[in-house]
């Protein structure tokens, strides 16, 4: 063999090893039928198995108009000792427009206590903390570059209730837009129990302000008041979760 | 010697830069002093208001909107405020906005007009002297101290963009100098060889050395470097040959190109923003979920709107098209595997598969997702809510493997069914 030969093989080789994987490119798969779903799959990769029945050939459907998420028709909450909470139905169904309604009108179903509002915190961080920051002043790393965050600690923003916290969250206010897409609505009131600790309107066992620890009891809400949840005149109702608001 | 000099010029050229900075600073310093003390003297001058208390409640209640100098935020930069309108009107303003805007007043209906009708909240609250105070911070604020901030920066970088020169200066002047040596002994070389050639008088195995030649062809052929190159061949071409067989249906290192160049780094890391934010879905089902362009309008309705990669979820949402994002993690559809399962109750964190996630430009597959990496795993992994022994839960769990001996701290996720084939396969 001459030499000129085995040079260019040499460096062929070289070559062609020294490239690597790809980025782009998953490699050669073994038994690629077993991996690859037949049936149509949500989130799976439109060029594996391209759906020719829907639009865009998504494997997954839009709702139909109007449609009511499972999650917000009848909710219920069991605690630690058993005790059930039944969240209901209605009062998830404001409209966009209704805060002052809904200030006056929506209870927070949950108990105001150490468990709730340790998930609270939780939810706080994962949903608000970005924008709010940790302390609810309105300094998350988001916020700053947002701008017009609201401080939850001081000022009017302080004094509000739950039902009002409930709605922004829900349908967004001002600048701030609705999370109801990603927040169900248990976890919304999650949500408010710890924001009243950031308000400074109770501690973090659900002691309220200015109230003796024995009087703990009589400071949880209980459920909300049937005769209150009716629709009030002229503000007409839509369901925030159903797709039609969804994809505002 | 030469290092020597060179250590003494640099000391004196950093002791002239900082001597420099100084220099520069020092007035700014200078004015800052004469600012506080003029606030001071101001606070002292006025016993209506107090400017500590009107900076405590305008960082606490306008900053998120409102600058103290004259650059606009969502509302109106407040530098010279109180030329512009007067004091009875802003109270009326920041007390109850809308009420002023209802009732009529040019001058509220104009600005409620130019910031795109966004309603300023009402502070009922703020006192008289509240807000007198806030209005006093306000014209005491000096926007000098953000000028001072920004020297600061500059002399900072100054410093550290000239230790930089210096480090180059010195690597550009010693690859020079090795040019320089290596010309010369080039031209050493050929001068000797010359010289030696004139020489009549050299023995045989001399003029060998003089009058060598280097042979490429000869180098090629001769046996030595042929077996080299064999082997070296041979070992490069099995290396490569097992290494593609070995990674048959693993795709870890797999990092495709997004549609929207989308950065971990930026959002999950410099940002903070949680990853259940956008993952709506990784607590509490199946797939953690590729967020919807709802979840991006969130923030991108005022953040980087003029970016074009931002642009492309705009076009998304207005062409009502979905974005296509590739799946990066492909998991066999002949394996089940849940999140909920193992960020709630195996309460791992994201990074524990998807590697360092927050510091990746571009989402790459870290694990193999293996089952020999899954059970890997599942072996060593201690139950935590068993482990834990005041979860109730988990009581009877403990009752009977405490039969078998073990305790409750030791409990594997194989000893409870983590190593059954069916629980992934079915």
């Amino acid at each position: 063999m001459n030499y000129k030969h085995i040079t260019w093989i040499v460096l062929l080789t070289v070559g062609l090893a020294s490239c690597g994987q790809d980025p782009n490119d998953t490699g050669v798969e073994y038994a690629p039928n077993m991996y690859h779903s037949i049936p149509y799959e949500p989130l799976s990769q439109k060029a594996d198995n391209p759906n020719k029945i829907n639009d865009n050939g998504l494997n997954m459907r839009k709702p139909v108009k109007g449609t009511i998420a499972r999650r917000n028709y009848k909710t219920t909450y069991v605690d630690n000792e058993g005790k059930e909470y039944d969240l209901g139905l209605m009062i998830y169904n404001t409209h966009r427009d209704s805060i002052e309604w809904a200030q006056k009108n929506l209870k927070n179903p949950l108990p105001a206590n150490e468990e709730i509002i340790a998930e609270g915190k939780v939810l706080y961080e994962r949903y608000c903390q970005a924008c709010h920051g940790a302390k609810g002043d309105g300094n998350g790393k988001v916020g700053i570059k947002y701008t017009g965050v609201a401080n939850l600690a001081a000022g009017q923003v302080a004094k509000y209730n739950g039902g009002h916290i409930f709605h922004v969250i829900t349908h967004g206010k001002g600048r701030m837009w609705p999370h109801a897409s990603q927040v169900s609505p248990v976890d919304r009131w999650k949500i408010v129990e710890y924001v009243h600790v950031l308000q400074g309107q109770q501690d973090e066992s659900g002691v309220k302000a200015g109230e003796e620890a024995e009087k703990e009891e009589e400071a949880e809400v209980g459920e909300p008041d049937e005769q209150n949840l009716t629709i009030p005149e002229g503000v007409d109702m839509v369901n925030p979760d159903s797709t039609e608001t969804m994809m505002n | 010697m030469f290092s020597h000099y060179m250590k003494r010029l640099i000391k004196v050229k950093s002791l002239l830069a900082f001597t420099l900075v100084f220099l520069w600073a020092a007035p700014a310093m200078m004015a800052q002093e004469d600012s506080t003390a003029q606030a001071q003297a101001q606070s002292g001058g006025d016993s209506d208001v107090s400017v500590d208390h009107g900076k405590e409640l305008f960082n606490a209640n306008c900053l998120t909107c409102h600058n103290p100098t004259d650059v606009p935020k969502t509302g109106p930069g407040l530098k010279g405020v109180t030329d512009r309108r007067s004091e009875s009107w802003i109270i009326a303003w920041i007390q109850n906005s809308q009420k002023l805007i209802q009732s009529g007043d040019k001058q509220a209906v104009a600005l409620y007009e130019e910031y795109n009708k966004l309603a300023m909240p009402a502070y009922e609250d703020f006192t008289e002297y509240d807000i007198k105070s806030i209005l006093a911070y306000i014209d005491a604020y000096e926007p000098v101290v953000v000028d001072d901030k920004g020297g600061d920066e500059t002399t900072v970088d100054g410093t550290a963009t000239a230790g930089g020169e210096y480090l180059n200066l010195l690597l550009g002047g010693m690859i020079v100098l090795l040019l320089l040596v290596l010309v010369v002994l080039i031209i050493i070389t050929q001068l000797l060889t010359r010289f030696l050639k004139q020489d009549e008088n050299l023995d045989e195995a001399d003029k060998e050395v003089v009058n060598q030649r280097f042979d490429l062809g000869a180098v090629f052929q001769s046996k030595a470097f042929l077996t080299v190159v064999g082997v070296f061949f041979f070992l490069v071409v099995s290396k490569a040959g097992i290494d593609k067989v070995m990674n048959i249906g693993i795709q870890a290192g797999y990092a495709p190109t997004q549609p929207i160049a989308f950065s971990h780094k930026l959002h999950a890391g410099a940002n903070e923003v949680d990853c259940g934010y956008c993952h709506t879905g990784v607590y509490k089902g199946k797939s953690a979920n590729i967020p919807s362009a709802n979840i991006c309008m969130n923030c991108h309705n005022q953040i980087k709107r003029s970016s074009p990669e931002i642009q492309k979820i705009y076009a998304a949402i207005e062409n009502d098209q979905p974005i296509e994002w590739v799946r990066v993690h492909n998991l066999p559809d002949l394996v089940y595997f849940n999140h909920a399962q193992h960020t709630v109750a195996g309460q791992l964190e994201c990074q524990n598969c998807h590697g360092q996630i927050e510091e990746m430009e571009v989402v790459q597959q870290r694990a193999p997702l293996t089952m020999g990496w899954c059970i890997d795993c599942h072996r060593e992994t201690v139950v935590q809510g068993a482990a834990d022994e005041s979860n109730e839960y988990y009581d009877r769990l403990r009752a009977a493997h405490a039969k078998d001996g073990l305790k409750a701290a030791d409990i594997k996720v194989k000893d409870i069914g983590g190593l059954e084939c069916s629980k992934c396969h079915y």
